[in-house]
């Protein structure tokens, strides 16, 4: 008896040496989770905020996730707190995080919005934003819309407004036909339209 | 490839690759699951338990807490001004329930590391494979004369929030127009280096309504602090410091702010050059680690010393210890540090189950402070560790504070983030 | 290891296994089983390569907007960014992804206005690569598209602009419409051809306006006739040349084949057609006289063919043509009685002279051959007495016959060696031939310089006999044994040699020259008289039509050839039997180079002669001695190189015959 379970002690040490070499064995540095479960305590648990002014960036574009950070890095966003976060990480950690958070579900917090603005919202969206923003701005190549939150959404559009944020590609060309036809409304009803989302 | 392929390929792979997965986590194979007790139900020890479920939903982890729910300490400064409630503040532990972690209500009075049990209070007694510690901070109530626990109940210095910020709560309302409130601020290190001082604002903020008269005195036993600039900043701008009526004073320990003694029953303060007498007092003491790290032998010194790859303590195998009470130079005593160490600590002890080597950790802190109405100020680092010193540095070029002298915009919406990091940190730790 | 046991051993290998699969494998698992619902964006991205799935979906909401079709760039300038959705799906590429080929497309919407960069040949090329074997054939089409590809890659379009080094004349794109290549067979096929000459008239606009006004250029753009020649049916597709390269020039002409292939067969038959079939360009192309791009109807006034513009073209070459010019026929057809009466009769006489001769020498070299094979079984006919060597001599041939037999044989072999390359042009061998010779120039000045010596050989040849004839004019019997002119003894020889190689009468006997020898002397005078005429004319051509009409050309061309080829076969086969092959001498007889023939043999030959220099005593003063054993070798030397020589070009001849196109 006592020497079966020397035997199999032996057997399960010699068990954990090798597979300690085997799954993950080699780090160089903090891998992409770690380095994204440190954005939790601002953007939620893996990404999915339930703080207003902080958008979720769960299930987002990867490329645009390291766009973003490398924009705030460069002091090319209207930052508050990141550009200074953004700059500890090299352009590898971010990658890695952008991977982490696109492989993340979105879990979205319904949020209050007038139910008017937000069919004109639809409509405008439709008519000028829905090429680049597709599927009513779901999480996507060009960002993520649809559910976020609409005082992160509301500071966005006054930087982009206010000439803060560089518009990208044609956008301003769109936000500019949108609040021509709607005028102030165009952007609240457009906030109104992607906050309304699930 | 047809869709019936993909499917079988896939139900196929999944199927070898859980029995690589039984095989490549040997505790499933070999027996019962791990159990992890953790001690305190504060921002670590919530922190830990969930997401130590959440990384391996195998793990048994038992979170064991003197109080039935938490209440924060940050952003209990706004309670002070009324911006909003205790209850606001104060969330119970279903959350981490639902995640599968037992949450038991009483207190832990003992750590066996060689046994490797914690027993309670209630006379429990509890096995671990590894067990966290996270029991904030402690008071050294013999650093002022005159101030203890008891007196802190006419007191308060409301630095663990719950009871105490009520009563601080109740003795401003209850101050004469025109009345001095003293705030005593601890020498370093202590929990929430900004807090002080973003008391002091708050008070100041609830005065400017309801006492405009009032004055707020701070008696520091430090010459420097927190967001010293941004703080001078804001209160110039909202509360009229510098000027001959300012609200807010601040005495720094050059000029004879650190205090030696209390006369309780005068609310007279002796500091190093004069006396002071307020209506309202608030004293806030040194601090060191808290009761239970000193009863398990976890501390030198006041604080515990830990590995800072994987926040085990230096002292005992198996036990780690996150937060206010560990020594995490250079990371500050605040919330989301403690939230940070505490997903370290959680990965390193699944990486010890599993028989890996620890990774590289990685850490952030961010910390908001709301000077007033619409003025918000921010600090942020990203840390890593720098192994051959088992030190916790800043990323250069990266952290820091607010800018100084920031659009009225900018402020505005750091109020608005400083409430929405609330939220994700209440989430993120037991939500 | 040694100390485990057996069992644990196979354990750890077995938790090795599984763990190393467990690693490999457990990603894709996990996002199997955690996230049923819906998907993730992580599944936009090729695990392999991290790069981006892009479905054209993504693209053709801009792409395929039918409403907004352009787009204005940061810079004002209108850009067309529409693609027809259906016209992809429908080509070949339609199940490629957009950025397959559009690779520096990574990210959409594109952050910056893209550069148009596309690489079709890195992607075919490798695909070939991975399917060239594919056992179903996948993708076999791109078998041609890779050849097309290293054509393309050798074309001038290929080479580097010279305006624009960083660019090539032309790439893929500026023909094809990559979004509407139709599969084999389509209707996108049949449309692209429609549109060629406008595709290359993109950049080739004065050669689009010239082929606008030919008639290939009005059946295509006018008509809609896909059928009609566009550019690509001449300078191909890919493998283009410089217009003023010899391989364009070539590879025109050749393609003008492909529809006109009388037209093409009769210009090959033609002198012009000859050399450049050989592969030069000396000589005048399709579109020397049709023109290039401005091909039109004879009847035309404005064609370069028209009656009336027909000198100036013929002038381009011929300086000095005149009017006779004219009634050339470039593309003269034997074969054609109604429209090439002369020339039909004239080939058809030539052929039947052919067949008659060599059929009937053919007959009569096998029927030789037969009886000589079956006297020899029988111990019968000339063998040779061992016991009894040769020693005496009978002298057959003074030096200076031997001198114009051998010069001529030389003269003969290189008329035919460099008069043949022409008229076997298709073959490999005379494009060898002409290539080692420097050239169809020099290859005519070769000619014409044997052609010359054999004619100067010929008249030296006819001094000598007539003078020889002139000396004895007393004695001389125009019809006796000694003369070589005809007599009704030789059709007598002929009948009873035919008589012997049937078994029905014993060999005849002979006088001074057989009958046979009678033919293989006289066939040069005839022949002499055909090639020689015909190659003067041939030789000066601007002379002859001075006093000549231009179809004398066609005629001439096609009997001198003829008759040069039945002369190249009969000395080279049946001459060859007749004096080196026949049992009784094979393999060779060196008479006409030592000039001394065994007496034994003569009498055998010729013993009619003998008998009568022996009854008029004369024979002594025939006889000689054995040659040296160096003259016989050297005589056997040469023999056996002439023999060889023209044993080969016998077999060139027959190769040329017996692949001559139809």
């Amino acid at each position: 008896m006592q020497r079966d379970d020397t035997m199999t002690k032996n057997v399960r040490n010699l068990l954990l040496a090798v597979l300690a070499l085997l799954p993950g064995a080699a780090l160089a540095g903090p891998s992409g989770e770690a380095l994204a479960f440190t954005c939790a305590g601002c953007h939620g648990t893996d990404g999915s905020s339930v703080g207003p002014s902080m958008p979720s960036i769960a299930g987002m574009d990867p490329e645009v996730f390291v766009d973003a950070m490398k924009a705030y890095q460069a002091d090319k966003r209207n930052a508050t707190i990141m550009n200074r976060i953004a700059r500890g990480y090299s352009d590898e950690q971010l990658k890695d995080m952008g991977w982490f958070f696109a492989k993340q579900r979105l879990h979205l917090t319904p949020q209050k919005h007038d139910a008017a603005l937000a069919a004109r919202g639809a409509r405008l969206h439709e008519k000028h934003c829905e090429k680049c923003h597709e599927n009513g701005g779901r999480p996507g190549d060009a960002g993520t819309l649809a559910g976020q939150w609409m005082p992160y959404l509301d500071h966005t559009m006054a930087d982009f407004l206010s000439g803060k944020r560089d518009w990208p590609r044609k956008m301003k060309r769109k936000v500019d036909a949108a609040i021509a036809e709607e005028g102030k409304q165009a952007i609240p009803a457009l906030i109104h339209y992607y906050g309304s989302q699930q | 490839m047809t869709d019936i392929k993909r499917r079988d390929f896939i139900r196929t792979t999944g199927g070898i690759a859980m029995l690589g997965a039984t095989l490549g986590f040997p505790h499933v194979a070999l027996g019962a699951p791990r159990r992890v007790v953790v001690v305190g139900g504060g921002v670590g020890g919530c922190t830990v338990a969930k997401y130590l479920r959440k990384l391996d939903p195998n793990l048994a982890v038992t979170l064991i807490e003197t109080k039935t729910s938490y209440t924060t300490c940050f952003m209990s400064n706004e309670v002070l001004s009324g911006e909003r409630t205790l209850e606001s503040i104060t969330f119970g532990y279903d959350g981490l329930r639902r995640h599968g972690v037992e949450v038991v209500t009483d207190t832990v009075v003992g750590i066996d590391p060689v046994k490797k049990t914690v027993t309670t209070a209630g006379g429990k007694g509890f096995d671990y494979d590894a067990c966290v510690v996270s029991p904030g901070i402690g008071f050294k109530w013999d650093a002022i004369d005159g101030y203890d626990e008891a007196v802190a109940e006419d007191i308060p210095h409301a630095w663990n929030a719950g009871p105490q910020t009520k009563i601080l709560r109740r003795q401003l309302q209850a101050m004469r127009q025109g009345g001095r409130v003293i705030i005593v601020a601890p020498p370093n290190p202590f929990k929430c280096p900004p807090g002080p001082y973003e008391r002091a604002s708050q008070i100041a903020l609830y005065c400017k309504h309801h006492n405009p008269r009032a004055k707020i005195l701070i008696l520091d036993a430090k010459d420097a602090f927190s967001k010293q600039g941004l703080y001078v900043e804001g209160w110039t701008k909202l509360y009229g410091y510098g000027s001959g009526n300012s609200m807010i004073e601040w005495v720094s320990a050059a000029a004879g702010g650190k205090v030696e003694s209390l006369d309780p029953t005068t609310r007279t303060l002796q500091a190093e050059i004069e006396e002071f007498q307020g209506d309202v007092v608030n004293i806030i003491p040194p601090q060191k680690a808290g009761p239970i790290a000193f009863a398990a032998d976890l501390v030198d010194g006041d604080w515990c010393p830990v590995d800072k790859r994987t926040f085990e303590s230096k002292r005992h195998k198996d036990i780690y210890v996150l937060g206010d009470a560990s020594s995490a130079a250079k990371m500050p005593k605040s919330a989301y540090a403690a939230n940070s160490q505490a997903k370290v600590a959680a990965a390193a002890i699944i990486n010890r189950f599993n028989g890996r080597e620890p990774g590289d950790p990685t850490f952030v802190n961010t910390c908001y402070s709301v000077v007033g109405e619409d003025f918000g100020i921010s600090v942020a680092a990203v840390y890593t560790l720098n192994a051959a010193t088992n030190t916790i540095e800043e990323m250069p070029k990266s952290g820091g504070v607010s800018p100084a002298n920031a659009s009225p915009e900018i402020r505005k919406r750091e109020v608005s983030y400083a409430h929405s990091w609330f939220k994700n940190v209440i989430n993120d730790m037991m939500e | 290891m040694s100390t485990m046991p057996r069992r644990i051993a196979s354990m750890v290998l077995a938790c090795l296994w599984a763990a190393s699969l467990g690693l490999i494998i457990t990603p894709s698992a996990q996002a199997e089983t955690a996230e049923p619902q819906g998907e993730l964006m992580i599944e936009h991205f090729d695990p392999a390569t991290g790069q981006r799935i892009i479905p054209n979906e993504r693209c053709l909401t801009c792409h395929g907007d039918e409403k907004e079709k352009t787009d204005v760039r940061d810079d004002g300038t209108q850009v067309n960014l529409f693609v027809h959705r259906e016209q992809i799906e429908a080509s070949v590429h339609g199940e490629q992804r957009c950025n397959s080929c559009h690779t520096t497309i990574r990210r959409v919407p594109h952050r910056e206005a893209p550069e148009v960069i596309v690489g079709c040949v890195e992607c075919h090329r490798d695909t070939w690569e991975k399917f060239q074997n594919d056992p179903e054939g996948k993708h076999k089409r791109l078998k041609v598209v890779n050849e097309q590809i290293d054509n393309f890659m050798d074309s001038v379009h290929a080479q580097p602009n010279k305006l624009d080094e960083s660019r090539t004349n032309a790439t893929c794109y500026d023909c094809h419409d990559a979004h509407n290549v139709g599969e084999l067979g389509s209707i996108q096929r049949a449309e692209k051809r429609l549109k060629n000459p406008e595709v290359c008239g993109r950049c080739h606009e004065k050669q689009l306006a010239e082929y606008r006004t030919s008639d290939h250029g009005k059946a295509v753009l006018e008509k809609g006739d896909s059928k009609s020649a566009v550019c690509s049916d001449c300078h191909t597709t890919h493998a283009i040349a410089a217009p003023e390269s010899d391989t364009a020039k070539r590879a025109i002409t050749k393609n003008c084949g492909d529809c006109h292939e009388d037209a093409q067969r009769t210009y090959f038959a033609s002198y012009h057609g000859q050399v450049h079939r050989l592969g030069y360009t000396n000589t005048a192309k399709c579109h020397d006289c049709h023109g290039g791009h401005e091909v039109k109807d004879k009847d035309d006034p404005t064609s370069s063919i028209h009656a009336n513009n027909r000198l100036e073209n013929c002038k381009n070459c011929h300086t000095d043509a005149n009017e006779n010019f004219l009634s050339f026929w470039p593309h003269g057809d034997a074969d054609d009685m109604e429209a090439y009466p002369t020339l039909w009769w004239a080939k058809r006489f030539m052929q039947g002279l052919i067949y008659g001769v060599i059929a009937f020498f053919w007959v009569h070299v096998l029927l030789w051959l037969y009886r000589e094979l079956v006297d020899r079984f029988q111990g019968k006919g000339f063998i040779e007495n061992l016991d009894r060597p040769d020693i005496v001599y009978f002298r057959r041939f003074s030096v200076a016959w031997r001198w114009i037999h051998a010069l001529f044989a030389i003269s003969t072999m290189t008329l035919i060696l460099t008069g043949t390359t022409l008229l076997f042009s298709h073959t490999g061998w005379a494009k060898a031939v002409v290539s080692f010779l420097g050239g169809p120039k020099m290859e005519g000045i070769i000619h014409r310089t044997a052609a010359i010596i054999w004619l100067a050989i010929f008249l030296t040849h006819l001094t000598i006999a007539l003078t020889n004839i002139w000396r004895k004019r007393k004695t001389f019997q125009w019809f006796g044994g000694t003369s070589m002119l005809p007599n009704m003894k030789d059709l007598q020889d002929l009948r009873n040699m035919f008589r012997w190689f049937l078994g029905r009468g014993p060999r005849p006997e002979f006088c001074h020259w057989t009958y046979w020898q009678k033919f293989d002397y006289w066939a040069p005078f005839w022949g002499a008289a055909v090639i020689g005429s015909s190659g003067i004319v041939l030789f000066a051509p601007e002379a002859t039509a001075s006093i000549l009409p231009g179809w004398v050309f066609n005629i001439a061309t096609l009997i001198h050839a003829e008759e040069a080829l039945l002369a190249a076969i009969f000395l080279n086969s049946v001459h060859f039997f007749n004096v080196h092959f026949r049992p009784e001498r094979f393999p060779m007889s060196t008479t006409i180079f030592t000039g001394a023939i065994p007496i034994e043999e003569f009498k055998h030959d010729h013993r009619l002669e003998y008998e009568r220099l022996v009854a008029a005593g004369d024979l002594e003063k025939h006889l000689i001695k054995r040659p040296s054993r160096r003259a016989e070798l050297a005589a056997s030397f040469i023999t056996s190189v002439l023999i060889m020589a023209g044993l080969a070009l016998l077999t060139l001849v027959l190769i040329g015959i017996a692949t001559a196109p139809k």
